[in-house]
C-alpha cells in the first residue's frame, strides 16, 4: 500500500442517484475526504409554490421512485397541518398500512438488491441468480407483494394517485384487505430462510458512535407519525424541527449538509432502531436478537440488518392494522374530509426509508403555496456519511487500493443513499498520486 | 396472487397474445418525461384500449414483475442512443447482451439501470419479447416541459409502438 493516495470513486455503483467520493491520503493520513453531490436539489421545492392544495403531493409523489409514498404522504401531512385538515382514523391507518409496505418494498431492494452483492462478494445482483438463487427469489417475491399492497392501496405500486389530502379517492374493499392478509401471512417462511442467509454474512467490525434522530410515537414504532426524537436526549414537535436540525451549504455540494446536537447525525434504519426498537413487534425482536443487532449499535453497516428486522415488523404490524381495519369496517364516508382552504404553514414529517423526511409549505388564504421547504433524509446523513469515512479511511489504509475503495462504497451503500431525490448519478474513481 | 393485468387476446387485432407498454421517466426532469408524456398520449387512443399501459416512473427493478406472465413488453423511455437529439430508436432487445454492449443508455431508473434490470429478466429466464422505443434527450434538466425537438417526435414514436403491437 502506498502511503500517498488520492482516490475518487466515480460512480459509487449500487445507489439510488448519483455522486463522487474524493479522498486525499498523504503519509497515511486523510488529507482530504469529499462526498459530492453534483446537481441541484430545489427544484421541487420552486415547482411548489402557486401551486393548489391538491396539488403539491403528486408533483412530490414524482421527487423518487422508491420513495413516492414517503413524499406524497410528508406532502399531503404538511398540507393538512396548514390548512387545519383533520382526516379520519380510517384515512390514519390506511395510510400507516400502505407506508409499511414502501418501508418494504425499499428496504428488500437495498437488503438484497444493492447490498447483498458485497458481502457475498459479486459484482451485482445479476451473478446472484446463480449462486444464491433462493435469495434472488425471495426478494422477487417479497418486493412484488409490498408493490401489490401499495397497488391495492393507492392504486398504483409507483408514484400511487389515491393517497391525496383529506384522505383517500378509492378505498381498498374489505375483499382485498383479506386477500392481502393472506398475502403477508404467506411470507414468513421467505424471511426464515432469509435469516439463515443473513446470518452468515460477515459484517465489517467499524463502530463511530454518532447522534440518532428519528420520528418517535408512545405506541408506533415510529414511520408514518410522531415527535422528532434523537438520541442525544431531546424530543421535540415535528413543526418545530427547524429549533434543532440546521442547515448549512457547503462548497463541495449542492445538497446541504445538515446538524442538530452535534456536527453530524445520523438518519434511517439503524437510527430508528436505535431509539424505537422497544416498540417493534416481537417477533421482529426475535429477528434483531438473531442477527446480533442490538441498542445502540454505533456500526453505520448494520444499517442493513436494522432494515431487514423493520421488514418483519412492517409485515407484522400489518397484519395488525389490517383486522383492525376489517373489525370496524370500511365505511365509505369516511374516505375524505372537506377541505376549506385558508391560509397557515404546516410541516409534515415522515420516516421515508433512508430516513427522517421533512415537508415545509406556506399556504395563502386562497390555498396556494407561498414557500416550500424540503429536507431530505440522504441530505441529512451527508455530513454523517463524511465523518465515518474519517474514522474508517485510517483503519483500512494498509489495505490494497481495490479493498480501500470497496470498503469505501458499502459504507455510502449501507445508508441507502437516494442521491436520486435530489439529484442524478453518484460516482467514485481512484487514482494514485 | 392478485393481478392488474388487462388480457388482450390476437382476436382484438393484435400480434400477441398479452402485451404491456410501460412509460418510464420522471415528468419533472424535462425531457426525461418523455415515456411518461407519451403513454399518457397512448390512454386517449382507441387503438390501445385493450392493452395494459402502465406509468413505470422511476422505478426500474419493478419491470421484471410487469415482463413476467406477458408475451411482449414494449418500454417507451429517454435513451441515451449516442444519436442526435430527438433521434427515435426501436431496440429489439432479444439479444440483451447487443444492448449492454451498445451502451445503450436509460436515463430515467432510480434503482438499478436498465441494463441491469434486462440482465436480470434474463438470468430469471423470463422470455418476454422486449422492445425499447427510445428517444435521445435534448435535456434532463429540472423542468416539466419537454424541448420542442423532443414534443414534435411524439406521433413518431407512437407510430414505432403501434408497429411492435404486431409480430
Amino acid at each position: 500500500m502506498a502511503k500517498n493516495l488520492n482516490v475518487k470513486i466515480s460512480p459509487v455503483s449500487r445507489v439510488e442517484g448519483h455522486g463522487d467520493l474524493i479522498i486525499n491520503i498523504k503519509d497515511k493520513k486523510v488529507e482530504q475526504l469529499t462526498f459530492r453531490i453534483p446537481e441541484s436539489p430545489r427544484f421541487f421545492e420552486a415547482m411548489m409554490v402557486g401551486r393548489k392544495y391538491d396539488e403539491p403531493s403528486h408533483i412530490a409523489s414524482r421527487i423518487c421512485g422508491i420513495c413516492s409514498v414517503a413524499h406524497t404522504c410528508a406532502s399531503i401531512k404538511a398540507t393538512e397541518k396548514a390548512l387545519g385538515i383533520i382526516p379520519s382514523p380510517q384515512t390514519i391507518s390506511l395510510r400507516k398500512l400502505v407506508y409499511h409496505h414502501e418501508n418494504v418494498q425499499s428496504n428488500v431492494l437495498h437488503v438484497y438488491f444493492l447490498a447483498a452483492p458485497d458481502f457475498f462478494g459479486v459484482g451485482s445482483v445479476i451473478p446472484l441468480v446463480e449462486t444464491h438463487p433462493e435469495v434472488v427469489n425471495i426478494a422477487l417475491r417479497t418486493k412484488k407483494m409490498a408493490n401489490d399492497m401499495i397497488r391495492i392501496i393507492g392504486g398504483r405500486a409507483v408514484h400511487p394517485i389515491r393517497i391525496v389530502v383529506g384522505g383517500f379517492t378509492k378505498l381498498p374493499t374489505e375483499e382485498e384487505m383479506v386477500q392481502m392478509k393472506e398475502m403477508l401471512q404467506g411470507s414468513y417462511p421467505d424471511f426464515e430462510e432469509t435469516l439463515g442467509v443473513l446470518k452468515t454474512l460477515n459484517i465489517p467490525d467499524f463502530e463511530r458512535e454518532t447522534e440518532y434522530i428519528s420520528i418517535n410515537d408512545p405506541v408506533d414504532y415510529a414511520l408514518y407519525n410522531g415527535n422528532i426524537k434523537s438520541s442525544d436526549g431531546w424530543e421535540i414537535d415535528d413543526q418545530n424541527y427547524l429549533d434543532k436540525i440546521n442547515e448549512k451549504i457547503v462548497q463541495h455540494s449542492t445538497s446541504k449538509h445538515c446538524w442538530a446536537s452535534r456536527d453530524a447525525f445520523m438518519v434511517g434504519a439503524l437510527a430508528r432502531f436505535n431509539n424505537n426498537h422497544d416498540k417493534l413487534t416481537d417477533n421482529a425482536k426475535r429477528y434483531a436478537e438473531e442477527l446480533g443487532l442490538k441498542a445502540p449499535c454505533y456500526n453505520p453497516f448494520m444499517n442493513n440488518i436494522a432494515q431487514f428486522v423493520e421488514i418483519i415488523h412492517s409485515v407484522d404490524d400489518s397484519i395488525r392494522l389490517i383486522d383492525e381495519i376489517l373489525e370496524e369496517g370500511i365505511d365509505k364516508d369516511k374516505a375524505m374530509v372537506d377541505i376549506i382552504p385558508r391560509a397557515g404553514r404546516g410541516v409534515g414529517v415522515v420516516e421515508a426509508p433512508r430516513g427522517l423526511l421533512i415537508h415545509d409549505y406556506t399556504y395563502n388564504d386562497r390555498g396556494r403555496v407561498e414557500k416550500a421547504n424540503m429536507i431530505i433524509p440522504t441530505g441529512m446523513n451527508y455530513a454523517n456519511i463524511e465523518k465515518d469515512m474519517d474514522a474508517m479511511v485510517p483503519t483500512v489504509i494498509d489495505k490494497s487500493e481495490d479493498e480501500i475503495r470497496l470498503a469505501c462504497e458499502m459504507l455510502i451503500r449501507a445508508y441507502d443513499p437516494c442521491i436520486s431525490c435530489s439529484t442524478h448519478f453518484l460516482n467514485v474513481k481512484l487514482i494514485n498520486k | 396472487m392478485i393481478s392488474s393485468g388487462k388480457k388482450i387476446s390476437k382476436e382484438k387485432g393484435y400480434g400477441w397474445t398479452n402485451i404491456r407498454i410501460v412509460g418510464f421517466g420522471n415528468k419533472f426532469r424535462s425531457d426525461d418525461g418523455i415515456g411518461i408524456r407519451v403513454i399518457k398520449e397512448l390512454e386517449k387512443l382507441e387503438f390501445f384500449k385493450d392493452i395494459e399501459i402502465i406509468d413505470g416512473g422511476t422505478s426500474g427493478i419493478d419491470l421484471v414483475f410487469w415482463a413476467k406472465n406477458c408475451e411482449k413488453i414494449i418500454i417507451i423511455d429517454a435513451v441515451d442512443t449516442g444519436e442526435k437529439i430527438g433521434d427515435v430508436v426501436n431496440i429489439k432487445v432479444d439479444d440483451i447482451e447487443e444492448f449492454v454492449r451498445k451502451d445503450y443508455r436509460s436515463l430515467s431508473l432510480h434503482d438499478l439501470n436498465l441494463a441491469d434490470v434486462l440482465k436480470l429478466i434474463k438470468a430469471l429466464k423470463i422470455n418476454t419479447s422486449i422492445s425499447i422505443i427510445g428517444i435521445k434527450p435534448k435535456s434532463i434538466d429540472f423542468g416539466d416541459k419537454l424541448s420542442p425537438e423532443v414534443e414534435r417526435k411524439i406521433p413518431a414514436i407512437i407510430s414505432e409502438i403501434k408497429k411492435e403491437t404486431h409480430k
